[in-house]
């Protein structure tokens, strides 16, 4: 049983971001919540994809991804062959909640999205259509504001809550004049505008009511609130937040610029009121799921599709933490929304699922942590609480939580029209909702990196009779992440064809499914061209910066990545980008640099913390290699690689048990060694190639120096490989799969022997000289050469003639 | 923390300061949670009272 005297609160508000609370907290308009941030710990929580908030909330209050908690989006179907708002019927796992309460623990849980109907813990529930006040398209006049079952738990404290509710009518002038000041000009009736600003405020009023309550009268070890109301003032007024979009009327503009502001301020009078009903030994955490852009990321343009506006979100939420033995005005790195849940559950010493994504963020504590693990929570029998109602919310009630939706633009309008089938338009709203549905959960698996998973879904979603542009992209993506480049192919040609989308962005695309083909030159030209026309997209520019780093063309792609990181500076990706550019260039301070940068930015960014890695183990940093790799090996369990690098450097700094440990797990997914011949064509290289065809040894390519019959696009072209000795043009050799090791006879050649070979293969004059092609033959040799030092699983040896051939030395190290 | 009706006026107290609660209410009002809310209601209804004597 843990200890009772541990009090946590829990704070969410949805979609708040550092950067307008920064500038805040420096103009000394959030007090209370830097009085949080000064004697706590800050940071940043990556979001997920999608980054809908429904999603994200489960993710935040489970610990795991979406495609593992169910809850898929803003609405479902019911029973009834209709749709609803999502509930919280569609969670398949356990919540916090659920675990505290079979633990013998207090939870009040308030608003929390989705949490309707409640669910019968050992505490209260609160639910998210608490503070509701419409139903169907009609609003419910105040003297007749009841509250509909499903909505607390337990049943007996519905009466006191339910009269602190407040009703959007109550939100007087005075109330919305903080946000604007110059209401007083327009008809409150008529505009919209301030309408909805009374309805957020009074929909956030409701919600703290409710949770100061229960924080005054009730015993309880966690308290959680949820708020949206930060997302909504966002999405309807961030376009109007200083400085002044390009194109924003100025009256508007005038008119509204504050009203972002007033809502983080009113939020942390709220926060003020919290923390004056804690006491010290009370730990608070305020979290957000994403952010939201505030400034020159502002998009200038919502698309019309189902969770267009999702596009305002930013990648990262934040997050705070003060308490008893939690640091002190200290930031921590790496932090996802997936590590709420385990963080929360070490805070009471107990156990974290092994089935959970998310990790403890245990830099928060002053002293270490040790953390208890199960394999899971879902096998656990012990009541957590179940759902107290079923089925039985009003319809029109769920018909004005659709309207909600409708309003904030994340699902299309479902008014059934005069005269239409309102059946076969509810089976067809269903069929939509359903395949939507499915659509974020193929994200969801992409974004957790089960690529197949999310192909297979997209494939059976997608329908020729209904194109639709997002899920032809996922599809194209998902099939360059599983190697399936004809397939990404076909679908390029068919969205070409039948123009589903601007040639400018299908060149984008078409560009990965190239670098797959392993035509970097291709790729490079239709991204030169995307570039001058999206200058300011800094995923274009990022995915420019990588062809160019596959090019080895680093200063080029390092300035490519600068200038994504000018426009976006909390770009992972661009950070990796420069990070990937030094490396190439043996400039591992600069590359060490900017692989910590993106790995503050996004912590579970495997590639990141694999190649930091390499750079410490290339710096002679054994033990902080070591480190970064068994990050590696927790975050991205199937990379070989990792593995290879652990078990040299545990041999290399004496840690023989885990070289040993490491070792066994190589030989898990070891295919074996292979011995491989490479170096630039020429007279050398090919000498040895033909001497060795010439002996008992089978040999593959020996008469094909340049590599036009080899076919590094098969995910298992080195498998369907079956003879002794394989040749490699030097320019594939980073193709080699992690899966092997590998002896490497390297041929060495002089770049005047290469152009020779060249020269006399084009039929031209021996010793025609060309500078472009020494430049590339150099660039060629120069990157060949960095990627076989950088690896772990490799012994090679360099010959410079045909002759050493015949050495011992060779013919033991070929015949081993 | 504590309702008193100070000259028609409702007032709490908040970290050991008193709070006007107005009846048109205000933010620092709602911010107060449930106590804000429990004196604002109570403050609106002191108001209409108020009103309806005088007429």
């Amino acid at each position: 049983m843990a200890n009772k005297k541990r009090k946590v609160l829990l704070v969410g508000w949805d979609a708040a971001d550092w950067k307008v609370i920064d500038k805040l907290m420096d103009a000394g308009l959030m007090p209370a919540f830097k009085s949080v941030v000064d004697r706590g710990v800050r940071g940043r929580l990556a979001t997920l994809d999608p980054p809908l908030s429904p999603m994200l909330w489960t993710s935040m209050a489970t610990g795991v991804r979406p495609y593992k908690h169910g809850i898929l989006g803003f609405v479902e179907g019911d029973n009834n062959g209709a749709i609803r708002p999502i509930s919280s019927h569609g969670r398949k796992v356990k919540a916090f909640w659920n675990m505290f309460t079979m633990e013998g623990l207090k939870s009040n849980v308030v608003g929390w999205w989705p949490s309707n109907p409640v669910e019968s813990i050992n505490g209260v529930m609160v639910s998210n259509r608490f503070q509701q006040e419409k139903k169907g398209k009609e609003t419910i006049d105040l003297e007749d504001w009841d509250l509909e079952p499903g909505n607390i738990y337990p049943e007996s404290m519905t009466e006191r809550l339910s009269e602190l509710r407040i009703h959007p009518s109550e939100i007087t002038g005075n109330l919305v004049m903080p946000f604007v000041p110059r209401a007083i000009e327009l008809d409150k009736k008529e505009d919209k505008r301030l309408t909805v600003i009374a309805k957020f405020l009074a929909h956030s009023a409701s919600l703290h009511a409710a949770c100061t309550e229960l924080i005054d009268t009730t015993e309880w070890d966690i308290t959680a609130v949820y708020h949206d109301a930060i997302d909504h003032f966002s999405h309807a007024f961030m376009k109007f937040n200083p400085p002044r979009m390009e194109g924003m009327d100025e009256e508007a503009y005038d008119l509204f610029k504050d009203v972002v502001k007033g809502a983080y301020v009113y939020h942390d009078m709220m926060l003020e009121r919290l923390l004056s009903q804690i006491d010290d030994d009370t730990t608070i955490m305020i979290v957000s799921d994403h952010g939201f852009h505030s400034d020159h990321l502002r998009p200038t343009h919502v698309p019309q599709v189902p969770s267009g506006p999702a596009i305002e979100h930013a990648p990262y939420g934040i997050f705070v933490a003060a308490g008893p033995g939690i640091k002190k005005g200290e930031e921590i790195y790496g932090a996802s929304i997936l590590d709420v849940t385990p963080t929360l559950l070490t805070m009471y010493d107990l156990p974290i699922g092994r089935d959970m994504d998310g990790k403890p963020l245990l830099d928060i504590y002053e002293e270490k942590k040790e953390v208890k693990y199960i394999d899971s929570w879902e096998d656990d029998e012990r009541f957590g609480g179940e759902i107290v109602v079923a089925e039985q919310v009003d319809e029109r009630t769920n018909e004005a939580a659709l309207q909600q939706l409708i309003d904030l633009g994340y699902i299309d309008d479902l008014a059934i029209k005069d005269g239409q089938d309102g059946d076969k338009i509810r089976e067809a709203q269903l069929k939509a909702t359903v395949k939507e549905n499915n659509f974020y959960l193929a994200k969801s698996y992409a974004s957790g990196g089960e690529f197949d998973d999310a192909l297979e879904l997209l494939l059976e979603l997608e329908d020729r009779a209904k194109p639709d542009f997002r899920y032809l992209i996922e599809i194209v993506n998902a099939s360059v992440k599983t190697k399936r480049f004809p397939l990404a192919e076909e679908y390029i040609n068919y969205i070409r064809k039948d123009k589903l989308m601007a040639d400018n962005f299908l060149d984008i695309l078409e560009a990965k499914v190239q670098i797959g083909l392993n035509k970097p030159g291709e790729a490079l030209k239709l991204l030169e061209s995307a570039t001058k026309n999206y200058p300011e997209s800094p995923n274009v520019l990022i995915d420019l910066g990588k062809i160019l780093n596959t090019l080895r063309e680093s200063e080029k792609a390092k300035g490519v990545f600068l200038e994504a990181i000018r426009i976006d500076p909390d770009n992972p990706y661009a950070h990796h980008g420069v990070g990937a550019a030094a490396m190439a260039e043996e400039d591992y301070e600069t590359a060490l640099e900017y692989f910590l940068n993106a790995i503050d930015r996004f912590y579970q960014y495997p590639l990141a913390h694999l190649h930091l890695g390499e750079t410490l183990a290339f710096m002679k940093e054994y033990e902080l290699a070591k480190s970064s790799f068994e990050v590696v090996a927790t975050i991205a369990p199937t990379l070989p690689k990792t593995y290879r690098w652990l078990y040299d450097l545990n041999e290399i700094t004496g840690d023989t048990e885990k070289a040993k440990h490491y070792k066994s797990i190589i030989a898990e997914f070891d295919l074996g060694e292979r011995m491989v011949i490479t170096g630039l064509p020429g007279k050398e290289l090919n000498d040895v190639l033909q001497q060795l065809k010439e002996s008992d040894r089978s040999i593959f390519g020996a008469d094909d120096l340049l590599g036009n019959d080899l076919d590094v696009t098969d995910q298992e072209w080195l498998e369907k490989i079956k003879e002794d000795l394989i040749y490699i043009p030097l320019g594939f050799i980073g193709s080699l799969p992690s899966f092997y090791s590998y002896r490497i006879l390297f041929v060495e050649e002089s770049i005047e022997g290469v152009t020779d070979f060249f020269n006399k293969r084009m039929k031209l004059r021996a010793g025609t000289f060309n500078k472009e092609m020494i430049e590339a033959v150099e660039r060629q040799e120069r990157v060949g050469r960095t990627w076989l030092n950088q690896q772990p699983n490799l012994d090679i040896i360099y010959i410079h003639q045909g002759e050493e051939l015949n050495s011992e030395l060779v013919q033991k190290f070929i015949s081993n | 923390m504590k309702d008193k009706k100070q000259n028609e006026e409702v007032v709490i107290m908040f970290k050991g300061k008193p709070f006007k609660v107005p009846p048109g209410g205000s933010l620092g009002v709602l911010a107060l949670g449930n106590i804000g809310i429990r004196a604002w209601k109570k403050a609106k209804k002191e108001y209409q009272e108020s009103q309806k004597d005088g007429e």
